[in-house]
């Protein structure tokens, strides 16, 4: 029966790690494209290739567009019309043109006026240079540079290739910005404060609190309670954090409520960075309390009866209960929330997102976030495809050492060991 | 009796095929156009594509050709999620055959290979294209090639809010001399700060409404980085000036210590930012020519020009007074046949006729693409249009084409927000950005 568990693992966990860490060891962005690239001799290739080839780097500068036989014979070949080539044969035989607009200009007056792509199809087959031409493989960027009178040795070879590519290559790079980066390390300590500190309150802490007193409370109390509590978590995002901006906006309930004793109206969730956290922190403590709740009141309500009766014979206190009976009890459901709720906090980031957008001045800004907008979402549009893996990657690590030392803490060992009472 | 459903069948079907073949003979093409940034202002971005085809089915029914484009319009109001849909659409294949975007985008899209070059496909020395202006068409070259066809123009106005400017000593005299002083630098962004704190002090404006900048990421701050002397790009290699940057970075974090700014104004609901600006509720700002449009038609400021007064962006210390143009450009996504290609790019070359851009300069207050474009009657007869071509186009500035500008802009704009917000000081702001831009760009950019 391990077949359909491993495969599950394998479409579902390893194969988007396994896909996460090929991307993250390129520098896949927007301007190299995800599929592969091209041979382009720009002027930033030139600029490059200046200190290594100097000769290479002048010889390829300039563009040139010669009318030669060899062209006129490879116009004839394309067969289009006959009076395109006996033209060019008699009126412009030998003439070079500094710029493809000019040549094209010559082209574009024959007497057979050639449409705009014939034109374009003309003046390639007289273009003896390299600059700016997009070659799709490298085989022909070297065959054309041969033709202009550079035979390389295979080491030049790669020095072009490599300043002319326009794709992606292979790179570690990745994780020496993360690494060498401040911001990048802003970025992880404010991970870590966020996840701390609304596990320590909420997820846990004040879970542990609502499941504790809405257990001591009769049963249909305590169900209104939790219903209530689990509001945040069954309203849509979108909608739960449009009513906390609501809240929080210049002309919200807030400033429309200390406008009252003369305060001028101000962005709360935005004012500065401890709003912004105090507000993060709430929206997403209250809807993680609510899975918290739901766990440990069914574990509570797991313990015999018979458990709590014996302990008021025996005259414990409301707090002695909660702290020998009902909390040596949750230690399973603690370990579970506690873990399962680190790794969602960690890659979370919906409600920052629609709710301060990490501001205000990247305040906010937490990992996940961060490799969201470096991978997916910005501005300017430039999508950084390999840097967001990388982040990504360091998330996944991130993550299993949390799991594995959250194991040890709890004990995991002794809790699946076998009852000593059954052998 | 089975005769007749025989007969009928027969008959659909040849209806059927007879059908087909009409429409066989008729050529069928669909042109998906996209936009980013296009508000309600802005639709004749992507409607001159409904008139442009309507015109070329006509030129094709002359020459005997049978020719029905459909035109799929795709606006998008903001510009993130837009430029995600777009790039990921193109490396699915999935990309429009024309797309309308800043031409700073041009640089990373050529290099991915995601775009052709126009000039493939339309005579750059045919009218209209021939009738645009030069420096344009220089904005959208990259490689020595020309990717894109200007969309429109724009450049970017610092806008005084008249009754307070007359409220804290100037004339009307002063408030029309004012565009001449700021250009010839006799008005710096020291007095806009000064200004600003005066209409605080006397209570015309709230605090940190005196200077009530754009409240989001833009190429609005690269102005401030020109007027304090800075240089984005040199012979095709990008400059990071950093005593430039530093005064930039400083100049906000002054702004928000005379409180004339607000410390988290970035991030600020953009709604509220508009109707804050159209109530005179912020003394001075900045923001585009197109903010016209919005204030006039959307935000209620029913007299514009009683109310505000506009000049270049002023000139800090070491540099001069500046605006900056941010045209958009139609460009030709890669992966379609060639002949639906060539549709669309004969599409964009009628949508740039004077008459048709026109539309879309005037409605949505965008400034025209050519002259010929400034003669129609439309364009002739707007003041905003005119007024605002001649005081601020001539001394507009361009954000360089350069496929590493992106990761420049990111680092630069972090950490302006960082030294704006308090969270880093203006020296350690630049400093962090130089060790950015050194460990991300290397030798592609210049640090001086």
């Amino acid at each position: 029966m391990i077949a359909p568990a491993a495969v599950m693992i394998s479409l579902f966990f390893l194969m988007p790690v396994i896909l996460t860490a090929i991307f993250a060891m390129t520098n896949m962005s927007t301007a190299t494209g995800i599929s592969g690239g091209a041979w382009q001799v720009t002027q930033g290739a030139v600029n490059r290739l200046k200190t290594a080839m100097p000769e290479l780097a002048n010889g390829i500068a300039e563009p040139r567009f010669v009318v030669d036989e060899e062209g006129l014979a490879a116009l004839e070949a394309l067969k289009l019309k006959a009076g395109f080539t006996t033209e060019l044969r008699t009126s412009h035989m030998g003439e070079v043109f500094p710029s493809r607009r000019e040549a094209e200009r010559v082209i574009k007056a024959l007497k057979d006026r050639p449409s705009t792509r014939e034109v374009k199809q003309i003046s390639d087959l007289f273009n003896r240079s390299v600059l700016n031409t997009r070659f799709e493989t490298r085989d022909e960027l070297m065959a054309s540079l041969k033709k202009l009178g550079f035979t390389l040795t295979p080491a030049e070879q790669d020095t072009v290739a490599k300043a002319t590519y326009t794709g992606w290559v292979w790179t570690t790079e990745n994780f020496r910005i993360i690494g060498n980066s401040p911001d990048m390390a802003q970025i992880f300590l404010n991970t870590a404060f966020y996840v701390s500190v609304t596990l320590l309150l909420f997820n846990v802490s004040y879970a542990l609190f609502l499941a504790i007193t809405t257990h001591y409370m009769p049963a249909s109390t305590a169900s209104i309670f939790r219903a209530i509590w689990l509001l945040p978590r069954i309203t849509p995002v979108v909608i739960y954090v449009l009513l906390w901006k609501w809240l929080t906006w210049d002309s919200g309930f807030i400033s429309m409520f200390v406008g009252q004793f003369g305060y001028p109206p101000k962005n709360y969730l935005l004012d500065s960075a401890y709003n912004a956290w105090f507000f993060v922190i709430l929206i997403n403590g209250f809807i993680g309390a609510s899975m918290g709740m739901l766990v440990f009141s069914s574990a509570i309500k797991a313990i015999p009866q018979t458990q709590f009766h014996a302990s008021e014979v025996d005259g414990a206190s409301r707090w002695q209960q909660v702290r020998h009976v009902i909390l040596p009890q949750l230690r399973w459901p603690i370990l579970f929330v506690t873990c399962y709720q680190t790794l969602s906090l960690l890659a979370s980031f919906n409600e920052i997102l629609l709710s301060t957008r990490g501001g205000p001045g990247k305040a906010t800004e937490v990992w996940s976030l961060a490799a969201f907008h470096t991978a997916l979402n910005n501005y300017t549009g430039n999508l950084e495809y390999g840097l967001g893996a990388a982040m990504a990657l360091v998330l996944v690590v991130v993550g299993i050492v949390l799991s594995l030392i959250y194991l040890r803490i709890f004990r995991y060992d002794t809790l699946i060991s076998k009852p000593l009472i059954e052998d | 009796m089975t005769v007749l459903p025989i007969l009928k069948s027969a008959t659909l079907a040849a209806v059927l095929f007879a059908s087909t073949a009409v429409f066989a003979s008729a050529k069928d093409v669909t042109i998906s156009v996209w936009s980013g940034g296009s508000g309600p202002n802005d639709n004749y971005r992507t409607d001159a594509f409904d008139i442009a085809a309507d015109i070329l089915e006509r030129e094709a029914a002359i020459r005997g050709e049978q020719l029905n484009i459909i035109v799929q319009k795709t606006p998008y109001s903001g510009w993130e999620d837009f430029k995600q849909a777009l790039t990921l659409a193109a490396e699915a294949k999935k990309a429009p055959n024309i797309v309308a975007t800043g031409h700073e985008d041009i640089g990373p899209w050529a290099q991915a290979g995601l775009i052709v070059p126009v000039e493939n496909f339309i005579d750059l020395d045919s009218w209209p294209i021939s009738d645009i202006y030069p420096n344009l068409m220089e904005i959208t070259s990259f490689n020595g090639a020309v990717y894109g066809i200007p969309q429109d123009a724009e450049s970017r106005p610092f806008f005084f809010w008249k009754p307070y400017m007359k409220a804290i000593g100037y004339s009307d005299a002063d408030i029309e001399a004012l565009p001449a002083k700021v250009e010839k630098g006799e008005y710096t962004l020291k007095n806009v700060l000064e200004d600003a704190k005066k209409m605080q002090d006397k209570g015309l404006v709230q605090a940190g409404y005196g200077f009530y900048p754009r409240t989001n990421n833009g190429p609005d701050y690269w102005q401030f980085y020109t007027s304090f002397g800075g240089v984005m790009e040199e012979e095709g290699k990008l400059v990071f000036d950093k005593a430039a940057m530093k005064r930039t970075y400083q100049y906000f974090a002054d702004l928000v210590k005379a409180g004339v700014t607000k410390k988290n104004h970035i991030g600020m609901p953009g709604d509220q930012w508009w109707k804050e600006v159209a109530t005179g509720k912020a003394g001075i700002w900045h923001g585009g020519t197109w903010h016209y449009a919005r204030l006039v038609n959307q935000e209620g400021l029913k007299d514009f020009f009683a109310n505000v007064q506009f000049t270049l962006v002023p000139a800090g210390e070491g540099g001069k007074a500046n605006t900056l143009t941010h045209p958009l450009a139609y460009l030709l996504m890669a992966g379609h046949t060639e002949e639906e290609t060539q549709i669309a790019a004969d599409l964009i070359k009628i949508a740039s006729e004077p008459r048709i851009n026109a539309l879309h300069a005037i409605k949505s207050a965008h400034l025209g693409i050519s002259p010929s474009e400034t003669k129609v009657d439309l364009y002739a007869a707007n003041r905003w249009a005119s007024e605002a071509t001649e005081r601020l186009l001539p001394h507009a500035n361009a954000m360089p084409n350069n496929a590493d500008f992106g990761k420049y802009w990111t680092i630069m704009w972090k950490n302006f927000e960082a030294s704006w917000t308090g969270a880093k000081t203006a020296d350690v702001a630049v400093n962090d950005a130089e060790a950015e831009l050194k460990s991300a760009l290397g030798a592609a950019i210049i640090i001086r």
